[in-house]
């Protein structure tokens, strides 16, 4: 190419931060390279062959019954109300979203835009979205939302569902095998909290003062405890927890079970009755609505195939398949779930739902350049509530 | 171009064979214009770092199928700048930040930075133009893929790119003092 001044300008241009942006984007890079499974290089035919099978089953899967259920519910309920959106190109309201797909965390801010946190297996927001935490194999990670790590705890075995304290946010606990553990917000003061403690994610008591956690133990009991391990109350053993809620006042503490029957406790330990889901229904996902203590909640009846989102006892929406999350914005106004069935996120406005924004093409969009089929991802943060 | 050549097509199998250090030279070579393209594109560094950050990713994800006797830039450079227009595209419809705040900030970047070696109005020249219209521009100027190229890449005809190319320095003319050549 000739002398172009054109182009000495152009390459002049100092782009901020590049360096920095590029150690950022090196780190990210090359956890997914490090993660990557290389194909045989004789396996194109095989690759060939498997591309056609599944794009012979996602024919026969728009063709079937579901299939075309799935997109005369969609066009039943948007038809006339709200355009499907092209892709995710803005968050209906303020707040950023926080989406686990197979290459790891995305944080997603209110334009749409996303960044890949790294290669982690689960998140979590700190209370002011300052920083995250991650869990990747035996790594405690705390992130900015820029990727930058800032500090990592390294234990012997397996973590998992770290979460961060509510302001002023001076813990993380997380599980590691059958054990709590909890570390100071700085990274510093790693110890072990509770033994004989079951696979389900602590859940801080949201508010500021007490630092507050409750937690599941292998025994089906759910223990409320101070950061320091001082246990406050415990339950008597009951159906096996699977999910731990508390409404925004604290008021309320939801135990999801394996069962029918929910238990609700007060901040205090009594007990406040019970949520009750119909017999042979699934509770895939439970929140509280912002700033009250209704209870927004998804269910899945394996043998019909059917899901349904409930709202303080008032059924929202229903289609094939899955609603895998149930996700609130931070102003209570919309709800978000995942369809798997459907490749969606759905935007559900609330109170009445008198507002549908369907986005399709999910799994592309948080798998740039994945080749064949890939998980869903999961919705896992609307941040953020204030307070938390 | 960055990257392209002898070594370029070792480190594709070297990054294909499993070796990281022959992947990192890949990302080392070609991080730079990649980044710069998006960036130019966008006019947002957050952006453009998300950008060519994800076209790596779809390399990743891509390299055992990739062709080591093709060259990974173009490949690679598709990928960012295709996602770059349809992001600056995204953002012109939201109309979140209208045209004046895009060069008044952009402008505004370059005025921060003691080492710009560039007059604010270059800037403001390429920002006053469409993203696609800058797309063209950098993928030529930048990235120094021919008119050709360009319209396999982006998917036009060749006349629309050269019209494209013509109306950036058009538009950048008056900065650089000539006009440049195709």
């Amino acid at each position: 190419m000739k002398p172009s001044p054109v182009r000495d300008a152009l390459l002049a241009v100092r782009v901020p931060a590049e360096l920095e942006a590029q150690r950022r984007a090196w780190a990210v890079v090359r956890g997914a390279y490090a993660e990557r499974e290389p194909g045989p290089r004789h396996g194109r035919r095989l690759r060939l062959l498997v591309a056609v099978a599944v794009l012979a089953a996602l024919v026969a899967a728009a063709l079937s019954p579901p299939g075309r259920s799935v997109g005369g519910w969609i066009a039943d309920r948007v038809a006339g109300e709200e355009p499907t959106e092209p892709a995710l190109v803005r968050l209906p309201t303020a707040g950023q979203l926080l989406v686990l797909s197979e290459q790891g965390p995305w944080l997603v801010r209110p334009d749409g835009s996303k960044r890949l946190l790294g290669s982690y297996e689960g998140t979590s927001f700190s209370p002011r979205a300052r920083y995250l935490v991650a869990t990747e194999e035996r790594e405690v990670v705390a992130v900015e939302p820029d990727g930058t790590v800032r500090w990592t705890v390294t234990r012997p075995t397996p973590v998992a569902d770290a979460r961060w304290a509510p302001v002023p946010g001076f813990h993380v606990a997380y599980r590691e095998g059958e054990t709590l553990r909890v570390v100071e917000g700085n990274g510093k003061g790693d110890r072990l909290l509770a033994e004989n403690v079951a696979p389900v994610a602590p859940a801080w008591r949201p508010g500021e003062g007490r630092t507050v956690l409750a937690y599941a133990s292998t025994d089906g009991r759910v223990h409320v405890v101070e950061a320091d391990g001082q246990q406050l109350w415990a339950t008597d053993p009951g159906a096996k927890p699977e999910q731990l809620v508390w409404s925004d006042d604290a008021g309320r503490l939801l135990v999801v079970t394996t069962g029918r029957r929910h238990p609700l406790y007060t901040a205090g330990g009594r007990a406040a009755g019970a949520l009750e889901t119909p017999e042979g229904q699934d509770v895939l996902d439970v929140s509280f609505a912002p700033g009250t203590r209704e209870i927004g909640y998804s269910l899945y009846a394996p043998k019909s195939g059917q899901s349904s989102i409930v709202l303080a006892g008032e059924r929202l929406q229903q289609g094939e398949g899955r609603f895998e999350d149930i996700v609130f914005s931070p102003n209570g106004r919309w709800l978000l779930t995942g369809w798997p069935e459907a490749d969606q996120l759905l935007f559900i406005g609330l109170p009445g739902v008198r507002r549908l924004v369907t986005v399709p093409g999910i799994r592309d969009e948080f798998d740039p350049g994945g080749v064949g089929a890939t998980s869903f991802p999961r919705v896992l943060e609307w941040c953020c509530r204030a307070p938390r | 171009m960055a990257g392209a050549g002898r070594d370029e097509r070792a480190w594709v199998r070297g990054a294909q064979a499993g070796s990281a250090s022959d992947f990192e030279a890949l990302f080392r070579a070609h991080w730079p214009r990649a980044y710069r393209a998006a960036y130019l594109v966008v006019h947002d560094a957050s952006a453009a770092e998300d950008l060519a950050q994800e076209g790596f990713l779809a390399a990743v994800r891509a390299l055992d199928r990739f062709d080591a006797t093709r060259p990974f830039g173009p490949w690679l450079h598709r990928i960012v700048v295709n996602r770059a227009i349809d992001w600056a595209r995204a953002r012109a419809l939201r109309r979140e930040v209208g045209a004046g705040e895009t060069i008044e900030g952009f402008a505004a970047e370059e005025r921060g930075a003691p080492a710009a070696p560039l007059p604010d109005d270059v800037v403001a020249a390429l920002a006053s133009l469409s993203p696609d219209h800058r797309a063209v521009v950098v993928l030529r100027y930048v990235l120094e893929y021919t008119p050709g190229e360009i319209a396999r890449m982006l998917e036009l005809p060749r006349g629309t790119v050269n019209s494209r190319l013509r109306r950036g320095l058009d538009a950048l003319q008056d900065v650089v003092g000539r006009t440049e050549e195709r």
